[in-house]
């Protein structure tokens, strides 16, 4: 009995005093630790980059430092706290080193030492993103939330939950900014209370953007640089299962347009609305003087059929970048042009956003249509515009979909929404682009518990970066969007002018449709927008 | 034998029986509850539990839920709450000895409100309803304790105070239910100060109402409107969900009127007058209502068992279960028959006549088509579909529930898994956790999906979380090396009976919510050139169920071309023959002697027999026919999916 309680005395006292001395073994083992912040670049105001350690061991012990600053660290899970992490961050070194060491059967080894790079250009306080769980057609829980990524505290700024009830579903989604600012921001509602909310003045409203003349209400936004537009686009949308294929879903638009909102006049107009091509995500430039977009031609006739048709030419759906001049004060349209013939290549490019400073325009590049999402092919493509070049970015893609990207306030950083972690659900990750163009290592969005990422069975997308906070409660948001109607947006027509520079009268038509709802269920399938 | 012992003793006598009823009757009931709950040995998954006001009660009551996996167990710690629930009834309440049977009126709402549910446990919206309610009544009758045995109005005040808030923070509803229930017993109370007994039920009543209005600042999980249901149990189909509450709503009134007649309780504790019919009346609606509203139905009981053994693979368990319920009751259907038949003969007005029918319907075994489409896939597992699936009784009655539940619901992810729709499989998968939360059920199937495409990244996340549980972690960890290793799995169950099936190639699909007819069109009309025997074999039944001739001739066709032996089947060679003889034409095909005869007798049989209507033929027929496929063609029709 008596040895019995000393050995276990004895296995207590060296369990705890679990520290690797100078007899430890040097290992050529690689370290892996989730989530992967080997050598990567941190911007010096992010949250605390907690890791945990995938080698197997009995024990851990990490060495983390940074000049004369030293933390050590017991366990698998290395986690931080604020006052660490920022007299690591915070000093002047441009890297935190770190050293693992791990112990098994009572012989410690240390393992190849790794390196964080951080970077003196800080990164935007806030992001916001949907939460959403991982389905085809049902949702129940769909949350915006902003996160403060100096730290780990996320807010949710609505939900669903708090307008739906139990037989009148609500969703909700793009929630977007102008100018990275709390003061301007929309998203949409659909369904039960549906419409899309305006937070500008100081005031929040409620819009119906659907017209007699629009297909659709406003999808996709990209608020103007410099003026009260919105532009976006409208969406006709389908979605179907792959019986047999990593790619699990395909989304498709079977029709869209591309619309201007203004915001003082309550109005939309048309943009782009040819009835052969499926015009899709517009975004503007830093300027405010061009709107790009992508576009695929496609003539199938209209009918109950297009919809069947479209899924069976879905490969045949290649997305071309187009710009289009734009006069801001007179709201103005000039021709539109080619910008990226990814047809030409059998590809399809989506979602362009154009950094702020104005040098890179970054896209998605897939196989086929407009949805890059659901399709593992889909990677992150970058126009610069300083160098001319434009390329496929490889030092950040991964085998899996990267899609919903946004550049910081300042350009240096950008995020995006990729699934590289497991195939399936969407996650955060951040990287910063040097001056000659090119992109450090990608690193995942830090979690107060590192195995987060892991055990979390929801997804993150379209992420939006902010300078500020929202100031607007989840329960001012659902009282607003539960007692007040979407004011119907007005429609006006288009100012344009043809090659010449001479003003042009738009014989208008939305691609002949007119009268389609904002969101139906209709015999199990959903249209989305 | 003592006071204590005498008016606790219904209680115990109640419970006890309770649980031998549940262990020897409702033993796969009580499985499928634990299957459809989730609780994870984890601090986010307690965290979460935090997102709703009740949300507590919820994972406090899904730690229980999980010994339903072991069904006597779990019974009997639910008997055992209840029995705690009805003795603290009794001294809580100070319910005497005459009335000592009220104490079961509380359970025998929990029990209604459990075993009532029937479909219902496919559409709850609940983080757990079988424990978590009885839970709640336990933390009411704590909050009454805890207020009634304060020795000072302000001590009253306090724990009236933080039972409202941290109580309804906890457990929601029923925390409230409590401190409501403790301020009407309060204003009851002779013993206590005018003064306290005027502000203790206005307090309480204030509490009520402000405690979860300050609260929603808190939350972003539900509507205001919605803050004075928090902790009770929802379905996702609001009338369901007024109905699914109702016992609870009941339990909550006579709580309080139990709380109120506390003074009178003191006084009536002697008075042995009435005893005997008053508690008899007592138990006789205790025992009635639970008897009366516990959910019965056969064709409910037959899916569960056969779901429960298709998920572990035991094909011809499942076809066992089919076979016993559909020969369980033959000689009380012969018996039916036979009096039916007499009524019949006495009628000559048509209206009558459909009358009889009809009364007569539920007298006779008929499937659900999920009961079919089970027995289906098991035959067809066990190499039999072609032999067996057209001697077995067939239909496809609806289920007896407020709505019809959708298969999707029921039963998508196992019938498509094995069909080898796996995409399909994974896409209900996901609808039915968003709709209906993860149950272990769900996280299975997505780790068994994601292994089977070699998804082990995407496996590893549902395994890590069926590592967290208690009774699902040695499935993980036996999975786990098949996730990385696609030979091993492809050698291993039931993945080697799976693949054969996915056969075909890549295509869009939408179910419409309709599984029966999605998978009887992927068999029909999706054949590619890789196609194997099994899909052959699958395709040839599917046909053979769609009663649709060109489409036999082709699949035949298939199956012949990947058969290695051409034997063919006796029900085939019955669709050959009665297919050959309506289209008047010679395949060439030889069919046996004792087919021809067969067809030949059934023939005979139809001109000569006088009956009316197919329906009154059918249960004849049956008898005489019922193991042909002609007798399926002609008597199993106008079949209603879900």
């Amino acid at each position: 009995m008596k040895r019995t309680a000393l050995y276990i005395a004895a296995l207590l006292l060296t369990a705890c005093s679990g520290k690797p001395d100078e007899n430890a073994v040097k290992s050529n083992e690689n370290i892996r630790i989730f989530p992967d912040y080997t050598d990567v670049v941190l911007p010096r105001n992010i949250a605390p980059a907690n890791f945990m350690i995938d080698n197997e061991a009995d024990a851990y012990f990490t060495i983390i430092s940074n000049g004369d600053i030293k933390v050590e660290k017991k366990g698998r899970k290395v986690c931080f706290s604020k006052s660490e992490w920022n007299s690591l961050t915070d000093c002047c070194g441009s890297s935190i080193q770190i050293q693992v060491y791990t112990e098994t059967d009572g012989q410690w080894t240390s393992l190849a030492p790794f390196s964080i790079s951080l970077s003196d250009d800080l990164i935007d306080r806030y992001i916001t993103y949907r939460r959403i769980p991982v389905a085809v057609e049902a949702y129940e829980v769909l949350d915006l939330c902003q996160r403060d990524i100096t730290n780990f505290k996320e807010k949710i700024f609505f939900s669903n939950t708090m307008v739906q009830d139990n037989s009148n579903g609500t969703c909700v989604n793009c929630h977007h900014t102008g100018n990275y600012s709390a003061g301007k921001m929309q998203f949409h509602v659909r369904q039960f209370k549906g419409g899309t909310v305006l937070y500008f003045d100081g005031a929040l409203h409620k819009v119906n953007m659907k017209t007699d003349s629009t297909m659709s209400a406003g999808v996709y936004p990209s608020w103007h640089p410099t003026h009260d537009y919105i532009a976006y686009s409208n969406n006709k949308t389908h979605q179907s299962v792959h019986a047999m294929s990593h790619d699990k879903l395909e989304v498709i638009d079977e029709e869209n347009d591309i619309i201007l909102y203004n915001i003082r006049e309550n109005a939309v107009s048309p943009i782009e609305t040819d009835s052969a091509e499926l015009e899709c995500f517009p975004g503007w430039s830093a300027d405010g003087r061009t709107l790009y977009y992508v576009s695929a031609h496609y003539d199938a006739p209209f009918g109950p059929d297009r919809k069947n048709r479209i899924f069976i030419d879905r490969e045949q759906l290649h997305f071309n970048l187009y710009a289009k001049p734009f006069d801001p004060d007179t709201r103005t349209w000039g021709p539109h042009y080619l910008v990226y013939d990814a047809a030409a290549a059998d590809s399809s490019m989506t979602w362009p956003r154009l950094s702020p400073d104005g040098r890179y325009l970054m896209s998605v590049i897939s196989t086929h249509g407009v949805f890059p999402l659901d399709q593992i092919a889909s990677d992150l493509f970058l126009f610069d515009f300083k160098k001319g070049t434009a390329r496929r970015i490889d030092e950040i893609n991964s085998p899996y979909a990267e899609s919903y990207h946004v550049w910081s306030s300042n350009s240096r950083w950008v995020m995006w929404s990729t699934r590289r972690e497991d195939g399936v659900h969407t996650r955060l990750y951040f990287s910063h682009i040097d001056d000659d163009g090119h992109f450090s290592k990608p690193f995942a969005l830090p979690q107060k518990d590192p195995e987060f990422n892991r055990s979390f069975l929801y997804a993150f997308n379209i992420p939006e970066f902010m300078i500020e906070p929202i100031t607007v409660s989840a329960r001012e948001f659902a009282a607003f969007i539960a007692n007040t109607d979407a004011v119907p947006a007005a429609f006006e027509s288009k100012r344009e002018t043809n090659e010449k520079g001479e003003l042009i009268t738009t014989d208008y038509r939305v691609d002949g449709r007119t009268g389609a709802s904002q969101l139906e269920y209709n015999d199990g399938e959903m249209y989305l927008h | 034998m003592s006071s204590t012992i005498r008016k606790t003793m219904p209680v115990i006598t109640a419970t006890a029986v309770l649980w031998i009823v549940l262990v020897f009757t409702q033993k796969t009931f009580l499985f499928k509850n634990a299957d459809l709950s989730l609780f994870l040995f984890d601090w986010n998954f307690l965290k979460e539990s935090f997102l709703v006001p009740g949300g507590f009660l919820g994972w406090a009551g899904s730690f229980f839920t999980q010994f339903l996996y072991i069904p006597w167990l779990g019974a009997l710690l639910w008997t055992i709450l209840l029995m705690t629930a009805g003795i603290l009834t009794v001294r809580i309440l100070k319910i005497p000895e005459s009335l000592s049977l009220l104490a079961i009126l509380p359970i025998a709402l929990l029990v209604i409100a459990n075993m009532s549910l029937g479909y219902g446990i496919f559409i709850q919206r609940v983080q757990d309803y079988f424990f978590a309610p009885t839970l709640g009544y336990l933390l009411m009758l704590a909050v009454m304790a805890a207020a009634w045995n304060a020795q000072k109005g302000w001590h009253t005040a306090v724990i009236l105070t933080v039972s409202a808030f941290a109580g309804y923070v906890l457990a929601g509803i029923f925390a409230l239910a409590g401190v409501f229930a403790a301020g009407i017993g309060l204003a009851s109370d002779c013993g206590r100060k005018n003064r306290d007994r005027i502000i203790a039920p206005v307090l309480s009543a204030a509490l009520c109402i402000i405690a979860p209005l300050l609260l929603y600042g808190l939350y972003t999980r539900y509507r205001i409107a919605d803050s004075w249901t928090m902790g009770l149990p929802t379905v996702s189909d609001d009338q369901w969900t007024a109905a699914v509450r109702l016992p609870y709503h009941i339990l909550i009134v006579i709580t309080s009127a139990f709380a109120l007649a506390k003074g009178f309780f003191a006084r009536t504790g002697s008075d042995k007058r009435h005893r005997l019919p008053l508690q008899a009346g007592i138990a006789a609606v205790a025992i009635g209502s639970v008897v009366l509203f516990w959910y019965k139905d056969e064709n409910f009981r037959t899916e569960l068992e056969m779901s429960v053994a298709a998920d572990n693979f035991d094909w011809e368990k499942v076809t066992d279960i089919y076979r016993n319920a559909s020969e369980r009751h033959l000689n009380k259907e012969k018996k039916a028959y036979g009096k039916r038949q007499t009524e019949l003969k006495a009628v000559q007005d048509a209206s009558v006549y459909n009358d009889i029918l009809k009364e007569y319907e539920d007298r006779f075994f008929e499937p659900t088509r999920l009961m079919v489409m089970l027995r289906d896939l098991a035959l067809l597992k066990q190499d039999k579909a072609l032999d067996m699936a057209f001697r077995l009784r067939d239909g496809g009655r609806s289920q007896k529930s407020r709505t019809q539940i959708p298969m999707a619901f029921q039963a998508a992810r196992q019938l498509y898994l094995n069909y080898g729709l796996i995409n399909m499989e994974y896409r209900w998968c996901l609808e039915d956790q968003v709709e209906h939360g993860w149950c272990y059920g769900t996280l299975k199937y997505m780790a068994m999906h994601a292994i089977l495409m070699n998804e082990t990244e995407f496996a590893a996340k549902y395994l890590d979380k069926l590592d967290k549980t208690l009774f699902y972690r040695k499935w993980s960890r036996s999975q786990r090396p098949l996730s990385a290793d696609s030979l091993a799995m492809s050698k291993a169950l039931p993945y080697r009976e799976i693949i054969p099936y996915m056969s075909f190639d890549d295509r869009m699909s939408n179910d419409r919510v309709k599984v029966e007819t999605y998978i009887m069109k992927h068999f029909l009309e999706e054949r590619d050139k890789q196609a194997t025997h099994q899909f052959d074999c699958a395709a040839l039944l599917w046909a053979m169920r769609s009663q649709n001739i060109p489409m036999f001739w082709k699949a035949l066709s298939q199956y012949i071309d990947t058969a290695t032996e051409i034997s063919l089947p006796q029900s085939v060679q019955e669709a050959i023959i009665l297919y050959s003889s309506l289209e008047n034409t010679d395949m060439g095909i030889e069919v046996s002697k004792k087919v021809t005869d067969s067809y030949a007798a059934f023939q005979k049989y139809i001109q000569r027999s006088g009956f009316r209507s197919e329906k009154e033929a059918s249960f004849p027929m049956y008898l005489r026919f019922g193991n042909t496929f002609f007798y399926y063609y002609y008597f199993v029709r106008g079949l209603q999916t879900f």
